[in-house]
């Protein structure tokens, strides 16, 4: 079989070399507990205020509004519910957010409704794009938190978080985005886009599972999730992932380095990808198409497929790719984003996502897209004998 | 090139068995485990969609070095089989929903996705043999599970293979040991039937049709003479040959034998009315080019585990059958399942629609629905 094909880029990047490396000592002689006293604490400590500083640096924030945390759920779930608890003493309880949301902001929010919240779901076009006027209209002053992502996950679709986060402040409601697809594609800069809170993951730019961290404006109000110690001053407790979180940082500065020429090439392939899809398959529907797309997402429907039977012959092919949505089980279902955004039944069934990134090549787009349509040609031919 | 076929996983020992034996046979394996049902919020004990099935089902793949995937027939399955099972009990019959999962979901939907897959070839863990395009017991008779396939169409038989049809159960589990299949060889056989949690079907009834369906409703215990000799908490509870739970006080031991939808009467009366000297049976399928024709001897059973029952074949008309037993067989029971059998050879079978001419007396035991 030829070299397999990742084009799953959303799901998970491979660590970087530079990460593995700059990570490297802090699992050997530099093991310490930042909180220790000793020199061996001490040189952890360093290194983790290092890291945040390089990372804040990353984001126009400064060092004290960052906190380091597991990854994207976490941060999501941060955003949504310590926010919450903190604001409902207030009389704001209403939690609003976009039905095309990750599953841990969609899941936080209705925990806080479980715990109370009165919770509220934007309207969004058949493009993607959260509606204006059902964002005045859910967004006021009794609302606690409202959380928009930046770029989607499984459509790529970029949000004007800049005019929505505006309009948020000015009800006086935080504003929390999901930035885990949009950093290191977009510009993120806190000093320029007014969001309270930003949440990013690591292994999405080439650091390792398992870390992420939280932006969260000074003066924005919060309570902990965690109890226990005064790490991370005291927003979330616990002995800091000193190896990943130089990791984090490491590759956020190359990310942040790299970034307008990855996003013209990547923009590129993906540009050529769709439209060599789309003249081989007249009629597949590219999802999100019209909106402002991060450029390494391609979401593409073909009437008459589904995404399950694709997904096992492209990998059974060495092509790997997404729906974008899993079950816990690992099955294919049909996606809330694409169902949420009006995508009819029988092509939001048939969705897959292809994200491009660092191992995504020309010659790789080239072979995509030659075998996808004749892929595509044998799933229609057995739909059409199982009629 | 090597032949490449998609086994269908359910997590436990055969099925198991079946992909490690085919992968050392030198198959291109694939293993799948369907999706097909989620419990949702309903039961919070336990992971959603089988979890733990599927989770055992991979490790196994992984361990034999063959890819695994989970496959969603949730839709399929929940129209096809779950539908069924509801509609069945609603109309006082006791469904085998296995059948109708063998029927459509495993040898139709999840055939589909291996031709997707081109796969030449469709194994499962079951207990019965694939012998030159016909459909055979399985050689442990006390496991064969022949008696639940009847319904898959003929042209699969040849693609069906069926590795532990050879085997005894112990065999298998042996062997499970020797492959090193240690996350299943000692797994517990399952009774349940997989979408009703701890075996209570009355709630996946109460779930579809509501609690106060009339299948759950209650209504009165009749004998055959008409008399009212109690009530009952609703008649999808009770099958035919069931002793539990019905009213005492009587002379003899009493039996469910038969329900009536209609006016949602349980009718009970002593084991000799229980027996039925014919069955008639519908959605009648054939296994085998040449079909009895009536007036044929044919070996039937109208039960998973009973002994072959010689018969005549009575009438053959479109989808239905009526035959004629040369002894009284007990609780011959509405949807369950009526299948013909020549000695090993599994001929074909039905849908049982209502027993003929019942009298005498005999043993009886509740249908076993699981496979």
């Amino acid at each position: 079989m030829p070299t397999p094909i990742y084009l799953d880029h959303a799901a998970t990047t491979p660590v970087r070399r530079e990460v593995l490396e700059a990570m490297e000592p802090y699992f050997g002689s530099r093991f310490g507990n930042p909180s220790s006293m000793h020199r061996w604490g001490r040189e952890a400590r360093a290194a983790l205020d290092a890291a945040r500083e390089r990372l804040a640096h990353c984001l126009g924030a400064e060092s004290d509004e960052l906190c380091f945390t597991s990854g994207g759920t976490e941060g999501d779930n941060f955003a949504i519910l310590a926010t919450f608890h903190a604001r409902r003493k207030e009389g704001r309880t209403a939690v609003v957010t976009s039905p095309i949301e990750h599953k841990a902001i969609l899941g936080a929010v209705h925990q806080a409704a479980r715990e109370g919240a009165e919770e509220r779901i934007l309207d969004v076009h058949r493009d993607g794009l959260v509606d204006r006027d059902s964002f005045d209209a859910n967004v006021r002053d009794d609302t606690a938190v409202c959380s928009v992502m930046w770029v989607n996950n499984e459509i790529g679709v970029v949000q004007p978080i800049e005019e929505l986060a505006g309009r948020a402040k000015e009800r006086g409601a935080v504003f929390h985005t999901d930035a885990v697809q949009a950093f290191g594609k977009l510009p993120v800069d806190a000093r320029k886009v007014p969001f309270d809170i930003l949440t990013i993951s690591g292994h999405k730019i080439g650091a390792p599972k398992g870390i992420g961290a939280i932006y969260i404006r000074r003066g924005t109000p919060f309570e902990p999730l965690l109890h226990g110690g005064a790490q991370n001053r005291g927003v979330r407790p616990g002995t800091e992932n000193v190896a990943a979180a130089v990791g984090l940082a490491t590759a956020a500065e190359l990310a942040v380095e790299e970034r307008e020429a990855e996003v013209r090439r990547l923009g590129e392939l993906r540009d050529r990808l769709e439209a060599a899809l789309l003249e081989r398959i007249p009629d597949a529907v590219v999802n999100g198409k019209g909106a402002p797309r991060a450029p390494h997402v391609l979401n593409i429907s073909v009437p008459g497929t589904d995404s399950e039977s694709l997904l096992l012959a492209l990998d059974l092919a060495g092509v790997a790719c997404s729906s974008g949505s899993a079950c816990q089980s690992g099955s294919v279902d049909p996606s809330h984003v694409l169902t949420a955004i009006g995508v009819p039944r029988e092509l939001a069934v048939a969705a897959v996502r292809m994200s491009l990134g660092p191992l995504t090549t020309p010659e790789g787009v080239e072979r995509v897209a030659s075998l996808f349509p004749a892929l595509i040609a044998k799933a229609r031919r057995l739909s059409a004998v199982a009629g | 090139m090597r032949e490449r076929v998609l086994v269908a996983m359910s997590g436990g020992v055969d099925s198991s068995v079946a992909a490690a034996v085919l992968a050392r046979q030198g198959y291109d394996v694939i293993g799948a485990t369907m999706k097909l049902f989620c419990y949702g919020d309903d039961v919070p004990d336990r992971p959603c969609c089988s979890l733990d099935s599927i989770d055992d089902a991979r490790r196994v793949c992984e361990s034999i070095g063959v890819p695994h995937y989970v496959l969603n027939l949730e839709s399929a399955f929940s129209r096809d089989v779950i539908g069924n099972f509801v509609s069945e009990y609603a109309a006082g019959r006791t469904p085998i929903p296995c059948v109708r999962c063998n029927t459509f979901t495993k040898f139709r939907d999840l055939l589909r996705k291996a031709d997707a897959l081109e796969a030449r070839y469709i194994a499962t863990g079951h207990y019965a043999r694939s012998v030159s395009g016909e459909l055979h017991r399985g050689s442990d008779r006390a496991k064969d599970q022949s008696y639940f396939l009847w319904g898959i169409d003929r042209d699969v038989v040849r693609r069906m293979l069926l590795p532990v049809g050879e085997l005894t159960k112990d065999e298998t589990r042996q062997l499970a040991r020797e492959l090193g299949l240690r996350v299943v060889s000692e797994k517990p056989e399952s009774q349940d039937i997989c979408f009703v949690p701890d075996g209570d079907h009355a709630k996946v009834i109460a779930r579809h049709l509501g609690a106060d369906a009339p299948a759950l409703s209650p209504g009165d215990f009749v004998t055959s003479d008409g008399s009212v000799v109690g009530r009952h908490d609703g008649y999808a509870r009770f099958t035919i040959g069931q002793r539990r739970g019905l009213p005492g006080g009587h002379r003899e031991a009493m039996f469910v034998i038969a329900i009536r939808p209609e006016s949602r009467e349980v009718v009970i009366g002593p084991r000799q009315e229980l027996l039925g000297l014919g069955v008639i049976a519908r959605e009648i399928n054939w296994l085998v080019d040449e079909a009895p024709d009536v007036g044929a001897r044919v070996q039937l059973q109208v039960r998973h585990r009973s002994a072959p029952a010689p018969a005549e074949v009575l009438r053959l008309d479109g989808g239905e059958m009526e035959l004629a037993l040369d002894e009284a067989v007990a609780a011959i029971t509405p949807g369950q399942s009526l299948v013909i059998y020549d000695g090993e050879r599994v001929l074909g079978g039905g849908i049982i629609e209502s027993a003929v001419g019942a009298r005498g007396a005999s043993r009886t035991a509740l249908p076993v629905i699981a496979a």
